[in-house]
This record gives C-alpha cells, sequence and structure tokens, in this order.
C-alpha cells in the first residue's frame, strides 16, 4: 500500500481507493453534515468548526500527539484543521472571499487521502476537550470526519462491513452462531468450577428476567474470565439475571457506529433494543464495554423516543459496586493479593461519569490497590479506542503500540503494579498487546473477574 | 477632514450599533436555535447553577485551563484578557460619569497592548505554534494591539470627559462629531474592531456559554 499520510494505513486501498476522483462527493456530503438534518451533532460540531482559538492547549494533553515526539502531522490543531480549511473554502463567504488568510483551502484527492488516514490517528478519547478553555472538541470533529468518510464509501472494514454489518446479520460482530454461543456458555460453567470451584448455571435467553446482561461478544473468545467472573458475580447476588443467545436477536453489546456513523449507531441501538424488548427483560445490563455503555446509556437518549425503551441501562460496573455497599455480595480482597491498579477507560469515566464505581469495587476486593498518574478524567487514552483495538492491518498495530501503547507502557511501570484492572473490552484488547510488545511484568484482569476471585 | 470626522464620529457608530448587535443577534439566533444534540458531555461538569457559575467565573478570571495545562501561554493571555476587562470596565466608568477614574484605562491598555503582542510573537517564533497559525489568528492580535497602541501615543485614557459628551451625544441621537482627530481614530479603531467582533473567533466568549453549557456539561444529571 502507498504511503499518502504517514508509515501506516488504517483503510486499506479497496476502502480508501486513492485513485478514484471523490472530492465532489466529499464536499456534497460535507454539505450535509453542516445542515441541520446532521442534527445528532449539529451543535457541537458547528462550534468547533468555528471558535478554535488556536491556542494549542489542547495538543499539550493529547496522547498521541505527546507520544509522537510531538509530530506536526499529530497535532489535535492541524488535524481538525484538515476538515475546516474544507469548510471554510466551500462553505464559508471569508473562506471564498479571502482563503490565504483565514485558512482555507481546494480540497484534492491527496488532501481526502491524508485525511481519512489522519483521521484514524485519534482515538475520540477527548482528553483534549476536557481541557480547551473554549471546550471545542477535536475528538468530535474527527468523529464528524470519519461520517463525511462513511457516507463516500470511507470506512474500516473492521468497523462496517465485517462489522456493524455482520453484527447486524448475524446477531453479534463475531458471527457466532447459537449452537456455538451455547457450547461456550457450557465449557464456561465447567470452567468455574474448575477455578472457583463454584457450581454455576448460566442461564441463557430467560425472558421476563430483571437483568439481561449483555457482553462485548468478543469476550466470549478473547476474554473468556470477564464473562465467566460476571457469571459468578451475578450469582452470588443472588438476582435473577439472564445471558442471551443470537437465537434472540442481537447478543452482543457492541456498537460501532459509535465510532463512524450516526445511522449504523441507531441501527444496532435499535435492533438491540427490540431483542430487549422480545425479551421482557427489566434492566438491560452493559458488560465491561466502554463504547456500549456510552451508546446505551447516553447516546440513545435523545435518538430513540423514552417511551419506546421500557427498560433502564446500568453498567455492570454500577451494579457490582452497589451489591457490595449493599452487602449483598461479601468479599475478602486478601483473596487478591497482587498490586492493583485501574485504567479509566475514556469511554466510561470521562464520557461515562463512572470513576468510583470501579474503585468501589477494586478497593473491596484488593488487597493492594494503587492508582495511576494521571487517572480520572485526565486518564491517558490506551490506544484502543474509537475501533482502534480490532483494527490491525499493516502497521496499525505498530503505530497503537509506539504512541499510545508507550505512554500506557510507561504508566504501568511507573505505578509498579502487577495486575491492571480493565472494565472496557477494548481497553482488554489493546492492554494485551502492550504487555505483549513491551513484555511488561503484569497481567490484565477483568474488573468482574476480581470481584468474583475476592467472593466470599 | 471635517468631513472624514463626521462620518466616523456620526455616521459609523449607528452603523457599528447595527452591525455589532445584529451580527451578534445572529449568531447566537444561530447556535440557540440548534436542533437538540445527542448527550456528549464530559464527566465530572458542575451540576448546580451555582458550581457552574463560579467555574465559569474562575475560568474567565483565572484562565485556568492555561495556567493547569498550557502554562507557557497562561501569563501573557492573562495579561491581555485582563487589559480587555480593564479597558471595558473604564469605558463603562466614563459612561457612567467616573471620568476622573482614568487608571483602568491606561493599566488595561498596556496590559492588553503587551500580552496581545507577547502572544503574537510567541505565535511566530514557536515553530509548534507558527504551523497552525493562519493569517487571521495574527490579524486577531493586531486589532486587539492596535487599539490600545494607539490610545497610548494619543491620550486616548486622558481624555474621558470628552469621550463621555461624545458618547451621550451618540446615545442622546444628538450626535456631535469627535472633538479633535486623536480622538476620532481611536473611536474609528474601536468601531472597526466592534464591526469585525461577531463574525470571527473573537466571538468565542459568547460561543463558550454554548460549548460549555449545552455541551461539555449536558443539560442532565447523569443520576436522572
Ligand atoms: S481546540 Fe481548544 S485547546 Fe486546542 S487550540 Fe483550539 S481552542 Fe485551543
Ligand atoms: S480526542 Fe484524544 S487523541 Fe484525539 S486529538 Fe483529542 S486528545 Fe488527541
Amino acid at each position: 500500500m502507498r504511503k499518502v499520510f504517514d508509515d501506516y494505513r488504517a483503510l486499506a486501498d479497496n476502502v480508501l481507493r486513492p485513485d478514484e476522483p471523490r472530492v465532489d462527493k466529499f464536499v456534497e456530503a460535507m454539505g450535509k453534515s453542516l445542515k441541520k438534518e446532521n442534527w445528532t451533532f449539529w451543535l457541537p460540531y458547528v462550534l468547533s468548526l468555528d471558535y478554535c482559538m488556536k491556542c494549542g492547549t489542547c495538543a499539550e494533553v493529547c496522547p498521541v500527539y505527546q507520544a509522537s515526539g510531538r509530530r506536526e502531522i499529530y497535532h489535535p490543531v492541524k488535524r481538525s484543521e484538515m476538515l475546516r480549511s474544507i469548510y471554510r473554502r466551500y462553505f464559508t463567504l471569508g473562506g471564498k472571499l479571502w482563503p490565504g488568510l483565514v485558512g482555507a483551502k481546494d480540497l484534492t484527492e491527496d488532501g481526502i487521502n491524508a485525511l481519512a488516514e489522519s483521521f484514524y490517528r485519534c482515538t475520540v478519547c477527548r482528553r483534549c476537550a476536557y481541557v480547551c478553555p473554549v471546550a471545542i472538541d477535536n475528538g468530535l470533529v474527527v468523529r464528524e470526519g470519519r461520517k463525511i468518510l462513511d457516507a463516500i464509501g470511507i470506512a474500516p472494514d473492521e468497523l462496517k462491513d465485517s462489522g456493524t454489518q455482520i453484527q447486524l446479520k448475524a446477531g453479534n460482530a463475531t458471527n457466532m452462531g447459537t449452537a456455538a454461543f451455547l457450547d461456550i456458555i457450557e465449557f464456561m460453567e465447567e470452567e468455574i468450577a474448575d477455578t472457583w470451584g463454584r457450581q454455576v448455571k448460566i442461564p441463557v435467553d430467560k425472558k421476563g428476567a430483571e437483568f439481561l446482561l449483555m457482553h462485548n461478544a468478543g469476550d466470549y473468545l478473547a476474554f473468556p474470565e470477564t464473562v465467566m467472573g460476571a457469571a459468578v458475580v451475578l450469582q452470588a447476588a443472588g438476582v435473577d439475571w439472564t445471558l442471551n443467545s443470537p437465537a434472540t436477536g442481537i447478543n452482543d453489546v457492541v456498537n460501532y457506529g459509535v465510532f463512524f456513523s450516526d445511522g449504523e449507531l441507531e441501527k444496532v441501538l435499535r435492533a438491540q433494543l427490540k431483542t430487549a424488548l422480545d425479551l421482557g427483560i427489566k434492566t438491560f445490563v452493559v458488560g465491561e464495554c466502554g463504547h456500549a455503555f456510552e451508546a446505551l446509556k447516553y447516546l440513545m437518549q435523545r435518538l430513540i423516543p423514552a417511551g419506546e425503551r421500557p427498560f433502564e441501562v446500568k453498567s455492570i460496573l454500577e451494579l457490582e459496586a452497589q451489591w457490595i455497599r449493599e452487602g449483598r455480595i461479601k468479599v475478602d480482597p486478601g483473596k487478591n493479593r497482587e498490586i492493583v491498579t485501574y485504567h479509566d477507560s475514556c469511554k466510561l469515566g470521562r464520557l461515562g461519569g463512572l470513576y468510583e464505581e470501579p474503585r468501589t469495587i477494586l478497593q473491596a476486593a484488593c488487597q493492594d490497590f494503587r492508582e495511576l498518574v494521571p487517572n480520572r478524567e485526565m486518564s491517558l487514552c490506551c490506544g484502543g479506542g474509537s475501533g482502534f483495538a480490532i483494527m490491525a492491518k499493516g502497521d496499525f498495530l505498530k503505530f497503537r503500540m509506539e504512541t499510545y501503547g508507550q505512554l500506557k507502557a510507561q504508566q504501568l511501570t511507573d505505578a509498579g503494579a502487577q495486575v491492571v484492572a480493565l472494565a472496557c473490552s477494548n481497553c482488554k484488547g489493546q492492554f494485551r498487546e502492550i504487555i505483549n510488545y513491551y513484555k511488561l511484568p503484569l497481567r490484565f484482569a477483568g474488573v468482574s473477574e476480581l470481584l468474583a476471585n475476592a467472593l466470599v | 477632514m471635517d468631513g472624514l470626522i463626521y462620518f466616523v464620529g456620526v455616521v459609523l457608530p449607528y452603523v457599528t450599533l447595527l452591525v455589532f448587535s445584529g451580527g451578534f443577534i445572529y449568531q447566537i439566533v444561530r447556535l440557540a436555535r440548534a436542533p437538540l444534540h445527542l448527550h456528549w458531555e464530559l464527566f465530572p461538569y458542575p451540576e448546580t447553577l451555582g458550581g457552574q457559575v463560579s467555574e465559569l467565573a474562575t475560568e474567565v478570571a483565572t484562565l485556568r485551563s492555561l495556567y493547569l495545562h498550557h502554562r507557557k501561554l497562561w501569563g501573557r493571555s492573562l495579561l491581555m484578557h485582563w487589559g480587555i476587562y480593564l479597558q471595558v470596565l473604564w469605558l463603562l466608568l466614563v459612561l457612567g460619569g467616573w471620568e476622573k477614574v482614568s487608571w483602568p484605562g491606561f493599566a488595561g491598555g498596556l496590559a492588553c497592548l503587551f500580552g496581545a503582542l507577547g502572544i503574537a510573537v510567541w505565535r511566530y517564533t514557536d515553530p509548534e505554534m507558527r504551523t497552525i497559525s493562519s493569517p487571521a489568528d495574527y490579524l486577531n492580535l493586531f486589532l486587539v494591539a492596535l487599539i490600545p497602541l494607539v490610545g497610548l501615543i494619543t491620550g486616548f485614557y486622558g481624555q474621558a470627559d470628552l469621550l463621555r459628551s461624545y458618547l451621550w451625544g451618540i446615545a442622546s441621537f444628538h450626535p456631535i462629531p469627535p472633538a479633535n482627530g486623536p480622538l476620532a481614530l481611536n473611536i474609528l479603531l474601536i468601531q472597526c474592531f466592534l464591526l469585525y467582533l461577531p463574525f470571527g473567533r473573537m466571538a468565542h466568549f459568547a460561543a463558550k456559554y454554548f460549548t460549555y453549557h449545552k455541551v461539555k456539561w449536558g443539560e442532565v444529571s447523569r443520576h436522572a
């Protein structure tokens, strides 16, 4: 694949189609994005296009910019300006009259290539937006840019063709059928007996249950300990709960639409909603998955009228913390003796507001819990966000490791932790690679897994 | 010359007033009529009105984000912003009849001039800042610096009594031309600034209401 931006390519040639004419289509799609039919993010989008003061504060906190050794091409403002210069040139009076003065540029095919790749170097972690004096959001600009790209047919196949599209057809983005799913559940019940010495019956497809727990389907294959840990905890809490199989509709809580398309976002949400309604459950519990929590807890609220979703949405972390506080489940921190730290996933923390819940759980369940520095709202994105965790074509994994991953590895080393607790599946995917790549002397674990381990 | 002063002092102010208020109303209505976007807040944020007011006031008065995350820019920016606040305060005092108080004007002018120049120099000399700056960014700073520069040279901040009778003339629709050429020049510069203000990035102080209240702080408690 030829070089179009830096040494990496997130988008394959058949997706990017670098030699096809796309300028007119891009400008047309951008014109649409500026209209109110793009109501979902119109206000923050327009504000972020018009009012950046170019003060550079965002760059001081941007993980990819900092980790790259402050490479100009990764500067958040440089990236946003790629889109803004088109906006000014084609859609503002000032840009038409005095392009040089205001920073307006003609769009070229090469410009589209560079923009498309550049917009897949930012994880939309929104650390920059949190510190921006004007609250301008480079992450949002990136997401809107990705929407425009998707509108002209440019979206990573991991996220769309083999992502949302498969999920909508097969019920999960891993393309796992019901029989395979049930096999895994059976296997897990045996594993739980072996590991924790507990007899757990994992309920599947139970109608009218109080809690429907939906995991990131990738967890069944990649991080089964999280799924098993959650099952142990739910059984210990003695609540009425269920998992669901693809036979009932969607059994995968992920929603890659969050990363690149409002249309896909809504389709997946509606499919998940329908599944939950068919099952007649009372609370939709999001497993350990950051962006899914953002989608179901926040993005869904104004996308789908309240009357159409007669159930509550909760993160499994909220329930676990609540049950510990209520004394519904009892834990012995002595069962987790290693030094444990916690990485705040951007989607659960800055975007989700779940800072206390994981700490309540981990402080109760682990003997020696230590914070990473910085943490909470200033947590550094691990580099798995906005779809990156499942994108590894070409050298893209190297990009993830050498930038975001490098900062995270350093942070973990400084904390001296033996276990890093994670509550987001994409973070787990990224940390697995970071630990390998930098040969770090530690392991990662799901929060539910650590909790299950500490149950008495 | 007299004709020019008449135009600048008697005709232009009403044009400025119309364009300035029209421009701001247009921008604010444009943003206020935005469709309700999806939740996109960032946690934590102040959930009570008191908390929000105090956070915004702290930001406006101390530029805390810059202090915490971009210290190199903070001092100059604070100087410029307080320079602007003081000059506005001085104008209000003059209008209100305190024409003997000239120090906020002088001090504000000085602070604003050096702050804006300091930012411009840094923008130009720091390679990283230079690559993200467009000519418009320098133009903004230049405009902000030009008013106090000319004002300090021509003794504008010492002419409060003349300025006051002039401003009252405008306000009471019995305009009188500015008493002298330098005063007219200062008034012209301020008008240019006001004519441009609603249409550029310098209106960020107004946009901030929307970026903070409507977006970053959300509009509901997460417990709702
Ligand atoms: S996005 Fe915010 S922090 Fe970054 S340059 Fe623009 S105004 Fe400054
Ligand atoms: S959203 Fe995160 S990665 Fe993207 S520009 Fe902002 S700080 Fe950098």
